[in-house]
């Protein structure tokens, strides 16, 4: 066999693994999606018996006890706050970072513990605090804290990276130009790393949004959409949970799109008022 | 020269917030579970002698300590599945995809559902895993059965299996990363030292993107051990780990044994993240 | 070896007729190339002519599309590049950032199943032919350019190959180290025996390097020879343009009389050579060329004669030249040694005159060859 046919026969091979997780990993989201449409009497499996809007409607006109508007309003104002709150914290640390302060090590490791800590322990670790201290738990106490310890690190990250790859030699010939730093800092650098905070913010939102662990334990008796969700899962599993799931996964595909959309149009405004 | 200056006093200022922060939730709640895990005592305040009581409850019971090794083998099981799946993903789409427009759309594909609710994505699977689920349904289909099989839901396969598709993800990603800083060059110089293609890979493309799939492992790692919400949506109140048995002795009110598993969980993910920072260097990702 | 094979004397590379596409463009067009025993060839030309491309294709990192490349005597076209017999050097090193000097030195040996205990001696010797010994249990990333350079080398050359390639292989260096390492390369070429094959886009390298020098263009070879013969006899209007120091004129033919052609151009008529070369038709367009060194100062018998206006006088190490302006508008350079006399200063109009015989008819860009 030539040798460059047994590249390509590679390249086939891992292509074919690709798009098969691919299939794997999507097929019970659009499986779940499809479902959400069946009829009335359809179950919670395959054969859909027919398709309608029923379970839609079920959410917008629910019964108090599995009424997932309150949820859902809830999870997004924490993940709004947590997003807002995310790129600020992320941006003033990448800044100081980048002045390589004393300690700057460690500072470093401390934000990324917020990835490494399981939110099963930190939530678990917060109850606690909140039980000796007496503190009520509470969606903008305890929640908001440790949610925006899981989003931060990503923002975080996500800024580093941005201003790894940020040409110094811009603020430099700002700089030399005559401006001071907050000048060159607000007129230079801002609107260059921008893309970046909108994606740190970004990832403050859906990681937020879609935060289990850490909600479980924090938010006291106002259930966030997801805890409300695995509470409706574990009373009964209906085709209402299918159409929830498949609106908020809807959801958080716009939320994506829609920062993908201003991240290209900021780049196209910096880059036409530059040149 | 940038917008701040070296060794500034307005950097300390600048990472206060975020330090705070996360010492408060993050540091202080972990030494606390710590703390709480030698309480002796019945009244749940900070007075309470420190004993070794709780560890040796805990240490008693087989089924706990058990649970420890079943645990770890669930994450050594998923590591291995996702590592060599997603260093497969992450070559394919590093490598051999040429065209840009092509890998940045299978990218998308790949790590949207990231963005999306891993609840969701867990409960996604039931259809799929049930008596009269969507496998279920094509392997009668295919005549590959005669009558349902039960192995999915509730089960620890059914479990890997929407382990798999959460995490692989994690393992991919920075492998892609290690494999697009693998000059070409590297990998032509190589053949033309007589060196055959799976050579080249094992010899060269390899050792260079080891630190991504270490840094990987960690991450699916950490996950599966922690993991207790996949767990209990798809194995029902038929599987349990470790994670599980927190959420369990915190619901009965067990603070203290909660506390202990806690630390438990905490020390075997500390003897896992340790290893692999003695192996790279995360810091150098970003360069 | 037996007699009649000896008596053969395979080339070490022979290259016919090759054609590269990618997709609709063509990256090597019709290439052919024969390179003896031992020999230093260059391959000369701007970015993306085909050089590159030609080079990686007798390593086997490109398929060709047609035509045939022989190693020794045997066609490698359908062998992968770990089955040819050559070696590699390119232009940013390409050192494996997670080998030590020693174990990346006897990679090579290593691929070719040496066993362990001869690979280890058999790497000091080269490591210390090459001045490197101290370095064998360094990274590449601690090492300066040159001694990158080095490892480089002494890496592509352990395994003794039949044909070492080198794609620009100094042109990541300073400046002021090239001419040494050039030095070096030549003579470690003389010793070895070695065939050379050095793509550069640098006509100082491939002049004072190369037994034989290609210069390529679009794709084509346009002319090969030995440096002499390319820098006294450009054949094209590319090639004459190409090398520094020429001066071209085009025009139509307005008459051959026994071995010299006479060109009609915008600064007035310029008689040439023939050199063996058919006579083009009256009234067609062509190119002629002279080396700025061949115009002298003043009337002289020479046929040609031109008179122009002194713009600029630069140094080039050891020669002045002058930038002439004739009044047609063209720029003409004239070099002289500079120890001798400056022959005239900026702004005066001074006379010119070279002789029919230093003048070269190009092969005109589809016309006869």
């Amino acid at each position: 066999m030539h040798w460059q046919t047994r590249a390509r026969l590679t390249k086939w091979i891992l292509g074919a693994v690709t798009i098969g997780f691919l299939a794997y990993q999507w097929l019970p989201i659009l499986t779940l999606s499809v479902l959400s449409f069946s009829g009335p009497d359809g179950g919670t499996t395959f054969p859909m018996n027919s398709v309608s809007l029923h379970w839609y409607r079920e959410l917008l006109f629910a019964s108090a006890l599995s009424d997932f508007k309150p949820p859902i309003g809830r999870s997004l104002a924490l993940a709004l706050a947590c997003s807002v709150t995310t790129a600020v914290l992320a941006l003033a640390a990448v800044q100081a970072m980048r002045a390589r302060f004393r300690g700057y090590n460690i500072f470093f490791y401390l934000i990324l513990l917020g990835i490494m800590a399981p939110g099963l322990l930190v939530g678990f670790g917060v109850a606690i605090v909140a039980r000796i201290m007496d503190w009520q738990l509470s969606l903008w106490t305890s929640a908001y804290l440790v949610h925006v310890a899981w989003t931060l690190p990503f923002g975080f990250l996500t800024l580093l990276a941005v201003f790894n790859r940020f040409d110094r030699k811009l603020e430099e010939a700002a700089l030399t130009l005559g401006a001071n730093r907050w000048t060159a800092f607000r007129r230079v650098t801002f609107p260059l790393v921008l893309p970046g905070i909108i994606g740190a913010a970004l990832f403050g939102f859906t990681l937020s949004y879609d935060e289990f662990a850490r909600s479980l334990f924090t938010t006291g008796i106002n259930l966030t959409l997801p805890l409300s969700v695995l509470a409706q899962f574990d009373r009964q599993l209906t085709p209402t949970l299918y159409a929830i799931g498949t609106a908020t996964t809807f959801f958080s595909l716009l939320a994506v799109g829609c920062s993908a959309m201003l991240i290209l149009l900021v780049r196209r405004l910096t880059r036409g008022s530059v040149r | 020269m940038s917008t701040i200056r070296e060794r500034s006093p307005a950097a300390y200022l600048l990472a206060l917030p975020a330090a705070l922060w996360m010492t408060a939730a993050v540091v202080v709640p972990s030494m606390l579970i710590l703390w709480v895990s030698f309480w002796g005592g019945r009244r749940f305040t900070w007075e309470n002698h420190l004993v070794l009581d709780n560890y040796a409850r805990f240490f008693r019971n087989e089924t706990y300590v058990g649970l420890i090794g079943e645990t770890a083998l669930q994450a050594a099981k998923i590591m291995a599945i996702t590592g060599v799946l997603g260093y497969c993903i992450a070559y394919f789409l590093a490598v051999m995809v040429t065209r840009n427009s092509v890998r940045l759309t299978l990218f998308l594909i790949l790590v949207i559902p990231f963005w999306t609710s891993a609840v969701i994505r867990s409960i996604a699977w039931i259809p799929f895993l049930g008596v009269n689920g969507v496998i279920n349904q094509a392997l009668m289909f295919l005549g590959l059965t005669d009558a349902p099989v039960e192995i999915f839901l509730y089960s620890r396969t059914g479990i890997s299996m929407a382990q798999v598709s959460l995490y692989t993800l994690l393992a991919a990603g920075p492998v892609v990363y290690m494999l697009r800083n693998v000059p070409n060059q590297l990998r032509e110089a190589a053949m033309c030292l007589k060196a055959p293609p799976i050579v080249v890979f094992w010899r060269i493309v390899f050792p260079l993107t080891l630190p991504g799939v270490i840094i990987g492992q960690v991450l699916v790692f950490l996950n599966v051990m922690a993991d207790f919400a996949t767990v209990a949506a798809i194995g029902g109140n038929k599987q349990a780990l470790l994670g599980n048995l927190v959420l369990l002795f915190y619901d009965s009110g067990q603070l203290r044994y909660a506390a202990v598993v806690g630390v438990m969980l905490m020390l075997s993910m500390l003897v896992g993240v340790v290893v692999a920072l003695r192996v790279v260097d995360i810091r150098r990702l970003g360069e | 070896m037996n007699g009649t094979e000896a008596a053969a004397a395979p080339l070490d590379l022979e290259i016919r007729s090759i054609r590269k596409l990618y997709g609709d463009f063509v990256a090597v067009n019709d290439v052919s190339l024969s390179v003896s025993r031992g020999q230093f060839v260059c391959l000369l030309g701007p970015s993306g002519c085909g050089k590159t491309t030609t080079l990686r294709s007798v390593a086997g990192l490109e398929a060709i599309d047609s035509g045939d490349i022989l190693i020794a005597g045997k066609s490698v076209a359908d062998l992968p590049p770990w089955r040819r017999d050559i070696s590699m050097m390119f232009q940013d090193f390409a050192l494996f950032p997670h080998m030590t000097i020693a174990r990346q030195v006897g990679f090579g040996l290593e691929m070719l199943k040496w066993p362990k205990a001869r690979i280890g001696p058999r790497v000091q010797e080269v490591l210390q032919s090459f001045e490197i010994a101290h370095l064998a249990e360094r990274k590449p990333a601690t090492l300066s350019g040159g001694q990158r350079q080095r490892v480089a080398l002494a890496r592509a050359l352990i395994t003794s190959p039949r044909i070492l390639l080198l794609d620009e292989p100094i042109g990541s260096l300073d400046y002021s180290l090239r001419e040494t390492v050039m030095l070096e390369l030549k003579q470690v070429q003389r010793q070895l025996g070695i065939s050379f094959i050095w793509v550069t886009h640098d006509q100082n390298e491939a002049f004072s390097l190369g037994d034989r020098v290609v210069v390529m263009n679009h794709a084509r070879i346009e002319q090969q020879g030995t440096p002499d013969e390319i820098l006294s006899r450009p054949r094209t209007p590319f090639v004459a343009g190409f090398i520094q120091g020429n001066n071209v004129f085009e025009g139509t033919v307005e008459g051959v009389q026994g071995s010299t052609l006479t060109l009609n151009t915008k600064s007035g008529p310029v008689h040439a050579s023939l050199d063996g070369m058919p006579a083009p038709a009256v009234g067609q367009r062509a190119t002629v060329s002279v080396r700025a060194e061949h115009l002298k100062f003043g009337p002289t018998a020479a046929e040609n004669q031109l008179a122009g206006t002194c713009e600029a006088i630069e140094f080039f190490g050891s020669l002045r030249r002058y930038v002439l302006r004739l009044p047609s508008g063209q720029q003409l350079k004239i070099d002289q040694f500079g120890a001798e006399p400056a022959r005239t200063t900026v702004g005066a109009t001074t006379e010119l005159s070279w002789r029919v015989g230093d003048t070269v008819l190009h092969t005109q860009p589809g016309g006869p060859a």
